[in-house]
């Protein structure tokens, strides 16, 4: 579905990506972590033919997305980290006009609004401005506009920061739904419930990349990541280390070795 | 690059933008009472004045005078009004990352670029025209005097500003994060502006009407330059990926402007990089003097207007020593080149060509009240240097004022400038000397 080979982004003098490679297939997600600035938001935007590589590739469902960039956005729903809503649209108009943008045909449009509004408990505030909306509401808006024409892969930048855990589960429940119906995954996330929820299924059908300064540390499922940690089973609870203790292993380790270069 | 050839779904794409912009527009109820103001109130108001004045007797010459400052004046204020309404459209969008969202949908630059420049000149001719229809149906009929080929050439003019406006706008949304520096910023489009305003107000008095169409036809030009550069640099890559690698601004710009000098041609391929630019220099001589000859001899322009010019740059030579001479020719044709290439920033290179246009001009004008043998007398042995010297002077020019007005999408506007620039400095170590040359051989053969 989504395929990157040596995707490279530079933004003049700053080499915000280099050389990322990752496959991800239908009915598959992969969950990207990093500290702020890694470039997972330059990777979503690479992937979602948003911006042009600098070097490598990106190709969505075989399509190229520097030849036909905007046949790759058709296949994709990006979720930015900010939800972007216009203030003095009412949600329902907002979707709407999303889904024209989409060619979506009316009356399936309507019947979808309808649909994921319920599902997110928007119903009733579907005919209200979205400027009146809590930070929450129209994190759960930004989500159902990048999901609304049902696209072939989803890609979404913290899609539940502002949720309550409820709301939260909610839509992660919604997008292993989007997951199972054959769509792709790839969530960019701070949350490690999140990351664990979505990246590291029991099913094998999830992948988790860490990424630091604009590179791919590590990049598997929840087992690899552990063994690539060096971590080990803890011996005074006898339980797993958790994804947080993979995660600062993995980018503990790399940025020790940035500091103390290892001598030829 | 983007393109504006929209097909049918494109343009169905960009009426959706359009159409949404529009609603958002009129969504705001001070907006909205704004318009009302400035489609009702003013013309009402501004008419009134001028009927008032008709009955108490101001005269029937100024009353006529001032009915049409006062369909200028109409117009203008929602004229201006459409730079706020393209700011807030296209930085207001990006600040709010509604841009974000959009640029991330099927849709083309162009689509976006088309349909958001379309919901705003919408609004802002239907202002200007709406408060222009209530001026004229309120002030004209009782006057007696209806002059449509004025009123025709302002409305088309104000189309022109008001979509020169629009494109500045689009222009600064792709160097502007947020409101307050686009703000700042639009001081570049507003200084102009209200230059090109009084100039159309001056033209409005004289009460010419083949001025003013020739103003709106200058101000197509612009419009139509400003538009294709806005298209040209509106793109994703433009929007969201200058966010990044800003730091350090003066050392950015200093090594811009030492990068500027750097792996530049020799000043004999740089003539032969620029010929394009060189040969439309070298024709402003020829095109100038053919101009002020007929000028000169059909009378289009009285001599009256002209000969105070040639006075004074003879005048300009001086009358001291040849050595002050000398220095005095030089200066002033040092002033010129100096002058010309950053006017050419403004003027999208046209300074370049009238550098070459008006001594030619002067040349055949004269040659229209004496004889070409006679006017070109007062050229040579000078002109020999002097000529070739502005016809490089002018490429040059020609050319930075053409880096001026192209925008690629992929951006490095600021790169191409500073090395158009560059090149014309570097081209000054041999033009000053060879017009110190000249200067001395004007004193010693002249």
């Amino acid at each position: 579905m989504l395929e990157v080979k040596g995707l490279a982004k530079r933004y003049g003098e700053v080499l915000a990506l280099s050389d990322l490679t990752v496959d991800v297939d239908e009915r598959s997600c992969l969950v990207l972590l990093g500290r702020n600035g890694a470039g997972k938001t330059t990777a979503l935007r690479c992937m979602a033919g948003v911006l042009a590589p600098t070097h490598g590739t990106v190709r969505v469902d075989g399509i190229d997305a520097a030849i036909e960039p905007a046949a790759v956005r058709a296949r994709v729903g990006l979720m930015p980290e900010l939800p972007g809503l216009y203030e003095r649209m009412s949600a329902r108009a907002y979707l709407d006009y999303f889904g024209a943008i989409y060619d979506m045909e009316p009356g399936a449009r309507k019947r979808r609004i309808d649909e994921l509004l319920e599902l997110f408990e928007l119903t009733d505030a579907g005919d209200r401005w979205l400027g009146t909306f809590s930070k929450g509401m129209r994190q759960k808006v930004a989500l159902i506009r990048a999901t609304l024409h049902r696209p072939r892969l989803v890609l979404a930048d913290e899609p539940t920061s502002a949720l309550d855990p409820d709301s939260a589960r909610r839509a992660w429940a919604y997008l292993k739904d989007l997951q199972a119906g054959g769509c792709a995954l790839v969530i960019c996330t701070h949350n490690m419930d999140e990351a664990e929820h979505l990246g590291a299924s029991a099913d094998g059908d999830g992948a988790i990349g860490i990424m630091s300064s604009g590179r791919a540390l590590a990049i598997g499922d929840i087992s690899e990541l552990r063994r690539r940690s060096g971590l080990q089973v803890r011996k005074e609870v006898r339980e797993l280390p958790t994804l947080q203790d993979v995660y600062l292993a993995i980018v503990g380790n790399h940025h020790h070795e940035l500091a103390e270069p290892r001598s030829a | 690059m983007s393109s504006l050839s929209l097909d049918r779904h494109s343009i169905s794409k960009a009426r959706l933008v359009a159409a949404r912009d529009l609603r958002d527009a009129v969504s705001e109820l001070r907006l909205i009472l704004a318009m009302v103001a400035l489609t009702l109130a003013i013309p009402i108001g501004s008419a009134a004045g001028i009927r008032a004045l008709a009955v108490f007797g101001g005269g029937t010459a100024v009353v006529n005078r001032l009915s049409l400052v006062g369909a200028f004046f109409v117009v203008f204020i929602p004229a201006s009004f459409s730079l706020v309404l393209a700011l807030e459209s296209f930085v207001g969008e990006r600040e709010r990352t509604t841009l974000e969202v959009l640029v991330s949908t099927p849709l083309k630059e162009a689509e976006i670029y088309a349909g958001k420049v379309a919901a705003v000149l919408a609004i802002s001719l239907t202002l200007c025209y709406g408060g222009l229809a209530v001026y004229c149906l309120v002030v004209f009929p009782g006057l007696g005097y209806f002059p449509l080929d004025v009123l025709v050439a302002l409305a088309l003019s104000t189309i022109c500003q008001v979509a020169a406006m629009v494109a500045g706008a689009v222009i600064i949304s792709l160097n502007a994060r947020t409101m307050r520096a686009a703000n700042v910023m639009a001081s570049f489009i507003i200084l102009p502006m209200s230059v090109a305003l009084q100039v159309e107000a001056a033209l409005i008095l004289l009460g010419r009407s083949e001025f003013l169409w020739g103003f709106a036809g200058l101000m197509l030009v612009l419009a139509a330059i400003l538009l294709r550069m806005g298209l040209n640099g509106f793109s994703r890559e433009a929007l969201l990926a200058r966010d990044s690698g800003l730091r350090k601004p003066m050392q950015r710009a200093a090594n811009a402007i030492r990068a500027s000098f750097q792996h530049r041609p020799g000043f004999l391929r740089l003539l032969w990089l620029r010929r394009g630019a060189l040969v439309i220099s070298s024709l402003g001589l020829p095109a100038g003097a053919v101009a002020g000859f007929v000028a000169g001899t059909t009378g289009a322009i009285p001599a009256s207007v002209v000969k105070p010019v040639l006075s004074t740059l003879v005048a300009s030579a001086g009358d001291g020593t040849p050595f002050d001479e000398a220095v005095a020719i030089v200066s002033h044709n040092l002033l010129a080149i100096l002058l010309v290439a950053p006017l050419a920033l403004i003027t999208a290179g046209l300074s370049g060509f009238l550098l070459t246009f008006m001594p030619g001009f002067l040349v055949g004008f004269a040659a229209a009240h004496s004889s070409w043998a006679t006017a070109l007398t007062g050229i040579v042995p000078n002109g020999i240097v002097e000529i070739p010297v502005a016809i490089i002077a002018g490429g040059l020019a020609i050319h930075i004022g053409a880096a001026a007005i192209h925008m690629e999408a992929s951006g490095g506007w600021t790169a191409r400038v500073l090395a158009a620039g560059a090149d014309y400095l570097r081209a000054l170590r041999w033009l000053v000397p060879a017009l110190i040359l000249a200067g001395v051989l004007e004193v010693r053969f002249g």
